[in-house]
């Protein structure tokens, strides 16, 4: 039927008892292109920016190879211990409210209800839309002075005088709000799909043996989501821990860093002060961060797993 | 079927190749240009985005056609992106040739050999400082090395709105003449009329980041400041200091007379808007607030107690150290033809910033009315961190953040401002 | 357990239509501000007690941001940019989730650690060596040199092989059997049972690169080579903020991006939904 065709990407079949070679072979080539653009645009650059953290460059001027200096000096730069809290106080926040509220949403659209493709929609618009032009807008409806959303929420009675985004103990909240509200749509998509493939006849048999709605949930839903909570958290604990766009445009880190995160303060760092060497070890440190906490999550995820 | 997925393939293949060499040939290398015929082309970068604008524009457009030696090409960007901008490029040699910054920038990309002195590009064949502002021209010097050509040269006045002074029970004409005045007006032109605790009307708009200096003029009118005057030694712990910041923080936020935490842009929409009645700012607001249908007065600020003083601001022109040969002739052709006395008499006019040469009569000046006012009392003008290594490190690490810190209540200025006052200090000593 | 009881039922509908209804309005209030702005004349837009409607309409904004935007040329810049890097990261990013989820080799494990760790890097830390790299190449303010570092990406290889492991293998191995090769397999069999997650990937590819600001804005030096949102930062004057243009122009930045999930979204949260991300 099919002749077979040495085709672009595959090897032609010389050797059919070496099938395991050939399927390697055949591997390699399929990830040649990949591994070539990722190789010169990324992991170079990479490695680059990790050597360049073990030196004093400046961009301008040549590097200076300084050994553990910049890293030794991270431990004791207050800067670098305010945006550490920062990032933790931030994702430790943003994580578990965007999952559980994500969760929520998913659950209450899962179910048959009037206009659900509509809130669908409108739950996830926000994914798609650029957070550096949104957070424009979100700056302009909390300034104090002409905001809609201040106006509004100072005739309940919530008046900050300054302004949330300059009140120092309001800022972080607010940027926080902001980077809820353009993510969970995405992880609700992705608790639908989980929801979704749940047998229904599971939840039959719970109602045959008189189990309410929490019970199901509990032993059912639950457990069964334990894929999609675990991937879920961990997608968003690395996206939050890189939060920037929307802390650039509307605070920029202010007032006096109270918002200043890990990645904001390495553009600050490199971009602002031309300390490129420095700024790379703060990435490299957020790095490290980044993979100790999602190996600590993946750790505890797959302890508790349970499959049916 | 299988012809059709590898045809496909390689047609998508090429479609990449192709569009990948379509453009390719587009990028621009930096350093020399060819020495052979064709005019010499100037990469200029600069951040006038305002109401200028279209004065820059219209000087840089008569000189590409008033010869044919030297063409400049302009990119218009704000200013932060032109900074973001201007560091990965000016690093891989893809930059401008010219870069114009405020004169408080120069100083670190000087430092790291970016810019080159222009020190022959001045005198009598080229560009006669003689005729120039003298503290514009002096604003650029680095280590005792000159590497800007003046672009601009202002100073800050203070904008009031009469109507506001009226309802206030103020004579309109008479802006406020010193510290006491200036209070006491500010606190009649605060307004609470809803008594929730929040003004609906502001008394003074002030920036306390990301803003052209506003606090360092109210240090200097007490005889402090945050640096000293030749950018040696850190004055934020100076009682002078310390007093001035005390008294307005004071008027802020305890008569709330202006609100905390504006960047220099909210400042400039707050006045805008009308919900502040004064502030002091530079001639790029005139159109901005005459298109708000405000009816304001442009006076010198309030004379402190120990001084008559103002912030004397310029951008200046700055060379990138690639650029040499031809192409810093031909740079020097364009400064000398930006600070002739027909392109300045033009500036003026169009953009009512003052000129930059001191030798236009009042009649050549008389095209715009803000050009004349902000031109005067330059001689009582200093300029903010001139000649300090790192602006970025003092202004916006370390001294904002302190400031904002004294304003949000978060701790006793004389404990903030000290410990301020000793990191800018290991700054400036690092430097040296 | 709850009665049949039909007021009851009645009532419970209600209640969830009109929360469901609160939330969609609360997520989508900022955008609906964003319009509603974009079309104030600009007195109104800062007057005091702010209100969400416009009182007189103008279409001023939108004719001030197309004199001084050049508008189709950003537009057009940016769907070359965001349409070939969608549809070069996709083939690319499908071929390695192809290797890493249904072929054996050796080292498989390595590469997708390898993948996971750059997944987990920011992008800030490679800017200026990847910047010295593109201007080394002289793709300074090119479209290669905008999209080539773009080609593929660890997120897209992530999503699909996680995918592509979840697609039954009896119809390959069977191809396998009759000796097709494995391009063959990859792109008869395979791929066309992955157009749901491919979809789903080709709106996030999409929808990221539309989006994205400081790479654009970095890479490019004038309007040849500019973005639509590299564009609009440039919009935004120091001094002068007219918010009016700006709540214009980005509407015009966000408006195809939304146009083309509309588009696409059956299809896109059915890919998710039977397919998905699991």
């Amino acid at each position: 039927m099919t002749t077979s065709v040495p085709a672009a990407g595959g090897a032609p079949r010389r050797r059919p008892g070496s099938a395991g070679r050939r399927q390697a072979r055949a591997a390699w080539l399929f990830m040649l292109p990949t591994m070539a653009v990722l190789g010169v645009f990324v992991v170079w650059p990479m490695l680059q920016a990790l050597y360049l953290s073990f030196t004093d460059y400046e961009v301008f001027t040549p590097a200076r190879w300084i050994g553990l200096e910049n890293y030794r000096a991270l431990l004791s730069d207050p800067a670098f211990g305010n945006a550490l809290v920062n990032t933790l106080y931030y994702a430790a926040v943003t994580t578990p409210v965007s999952v559980a509220l994500a969760l929520g949403l998913a659950l209450l659209l899962n179910r048959r209800m009037p206009l659900r493709g509509f809130v669908r929609t409108a739950v996830f618009v926000p994914v798609v839309i650029s957070l550096a032009v949104v957070a424009i807008a979100w700056s302009f409806l909390l300034d104090p002075n002409i905001g809609l959303l201040s106006h509004w929420l100072s005739q309940i009675g919530i008046v900050s005088e300054q302004g949330w985004l300059r009140d120092p103990s309001l800022a972080m909240p607010a940027v926080m709000i902001v980077g809820i509200w353009k993510n969970v749509g995405f992880y609700m998509v992705m608790y639908l799909a989980g929801l979704q493939s749940i047998p229904t006849a599971l939840y039959e048999a719970a109602r045959v043996d008189g189990a309410g709605p929490w019970p199901r949930f509990r032993r059912i839903t639950w457990p069964l989501l334990a894929n999609q909570t675990m991937l879920i958290v961990i997608l968003a604990a690395i996206a939050t821990l890189q939060a920037f766009d929307q802390i650039f445009v509307m605070t920029h880190g202010g007032p006096f860093f109270r918002t200043e995160t890990l990645v904001m303060m390495t553009y600050r760092i490199g971009f602002k002060e031309f300390q490129f060497g420095y700024a790379a070890a703060i990435s490299w440190a957020l790095v490290l961060l980044i993979f100790v906490l999602s190996m600590l999550q993946v750790a505890y995820f797959r302890k508790r797993s349970v499959t049916y | 079927m299988r012809l059709r997925s590898r045809t496909w393939l390689v047609t998508m293949t090429a479609a990449i190749a192709l569009m990948s060499t379509a453009c390719a040939g587009q990028g621009q290398g930096g350093g020399d240009a060819g020495g052979s015929g064709g005019p010499v082309t100037l990469k200029f970068w600069n951040g006038f985005t305002g109401p200028d604008r279209a004065a820059v524009e219209g000087i840089v457009s008569k000189f590409n056609s008033s010869q044919d030696k030297v063409k400049i090409e302009m990119e218009i960007m704000p200013w932060d992106v032109f900074f973001d901008k201007l560091l990965p490029s000016l690093g891989s040699g893809t930059g401008p040739d010219i870069a114009a910054m405020d004169t408080a920038q120069i100083p670190q990309y000087a430092a790291r050999n970016v810019f080159q002195p222009l020190d022959d590009l001045y005198g009598p064949q080229g560009i006669d400082e003689n005729v120039l502002v003298r503290s514009a021209v002096d604003a650029t010097v680095f280590k005792g090395k000159r590497y800007g050509v003046p672009m601009n040269f202002t100073t800050l006045k203070l904008y009031w709105n009469k109507d506001m002074f009226r309802e206030a029970g103020l004579d309109p004409d008479k802006p406020p003449a010193d510290w006491d005045e200036f209070g006491d007006y500010a606190r009649k032109l605060t307004k609470d009329t809803d008594g929730d605790g929040k003004p609906e009307q502001y008394g003074l708009a002030i920036a306390d980041h990301a803003t052209i200096a506003m606090w360092p003029i109210l240090f200097w009118q007490n005889g402090g400041g945050v640096v000293s005057e030749d950018g040696r030694t850190a004055m934020l712990d100076d009682p002078a200091t310390i007093e001035a910041a005390r008294h307005w923080a004071g008027l802020i936020t305890k008569d709330k007379i202006a609100p905390v935490g504006l960047s220099g842009a909210d400042a400039d929409k707050l006045f805008q808007s009308k919900k502040a009645a004064m502030e002091i700012v530079g001639p790029w607001m005139t159109t901005g607030f005459e298109q708000a249908g405000i009816d304001f007065g442009i006076a010198m600020p309030p004379a402190g107690p120990k001084a008559r003083v103002t912030l004397g601001t310029s951008v200046a022109f700055t060379l990138s150290s690639r650029a040499t040969g031809q192409k810093k002739q031909a740079a020097r052709d364009f400064f000398a033809y930006w600070n002739s006395k027909e392109s300045q008499a033009y500036w003026s006019a169009n953009s009512g910033f003052p000129p930059n040469r001191t030798d236009l009569t009042a009649d050549e000046l008389k095209g715009n009315p803000y050009s004349a006012l902000f031109g005067q009392d330059a001689d009582k003008s200093r300029f903010y961190l001139a000649g300090v290594q790192e602006f970025q490190k003092v202004n916006e690490t370390l001294f904002e953040p302190a400031l904002q810190r004294v304003l949000n209540g978060k701790g006793d200025i004389e404990q903030v401002f000290g410990q301020a006052d000793k990191e800018i200090q290991a700054v400036l000593d690092n430097a040296q | 357990m709850p009665q049949d009881n039909r007021a009851l039922r009645l009532t419970w509908r209600l209640l969830t239509a009109a929360t469901g209804l609160a939330i969609a309005l609360a997520m989508l209030f900022p955008l609906v501000w964003m319009v509603a702005t974009s079309f104030k004349p600009e007195p109104e837009i800062v007057s005091f007690p702010p209100r969400l409607l416009p009182e007189t309409f103008t279409l001023d904004n939108y004719i001030g941001v197309w004199e001084r935007l050049p508008f189709t040329r950003l537009f057009l810049n940016t769907v070359v940019f965001a349409g070939a890097v969608t549809v070069c990261s996709l083939l690319l990013d499908s071929m390695t989730a192809y290797a890493l989820a249904r072929l054996r080799f050796r080292g498989k494990g390595a590469v997708f650690v390898l993948v996971l760790v750059l997944l987990m890097v920011p992008f800030q830390v490679t800017l200026i060596p990847l910047y010295d790299l593109l201007a080394g190449l002289g793709w300074i303010n090119t479209f290669q040199g905008l999209i080539v570092p773009r080609l593929t990406n660890a997120f897209g290889i992530f999503f699909l092989r996680q995918f592509l492991l979840s697609i039954p293998r009896d119809l390959e191995d069977a191809a396998r059997v009759d000796g097709a090769s494995e391009w063959r397999i990859y792109w008869r069999i395979v791929m066309p049972l992955a157009v749901p997650a491919l979809l789903t990937l080709g709106l996030f590819h999409f929808m990221y690169n539309w989006n994205d600001l400081l790479w654009p804005l970095i890479i490019s030096q004038d309007t040849s080579r500019q973005t639509l949102p590299a564009g609009l930062a440039l919009f935004m004057g120091q001094h002068v903020v007219e918010y009016g243009p700006l709540m214009a122009a980005s509407v015009l930045t966000l408006l195809p991006v939304v146009v083309f999930f509309i588009i696409i979204q059956r299809r896109f949260v059915a890919g998710v939904a039977t397919t998905g991300i699991r």
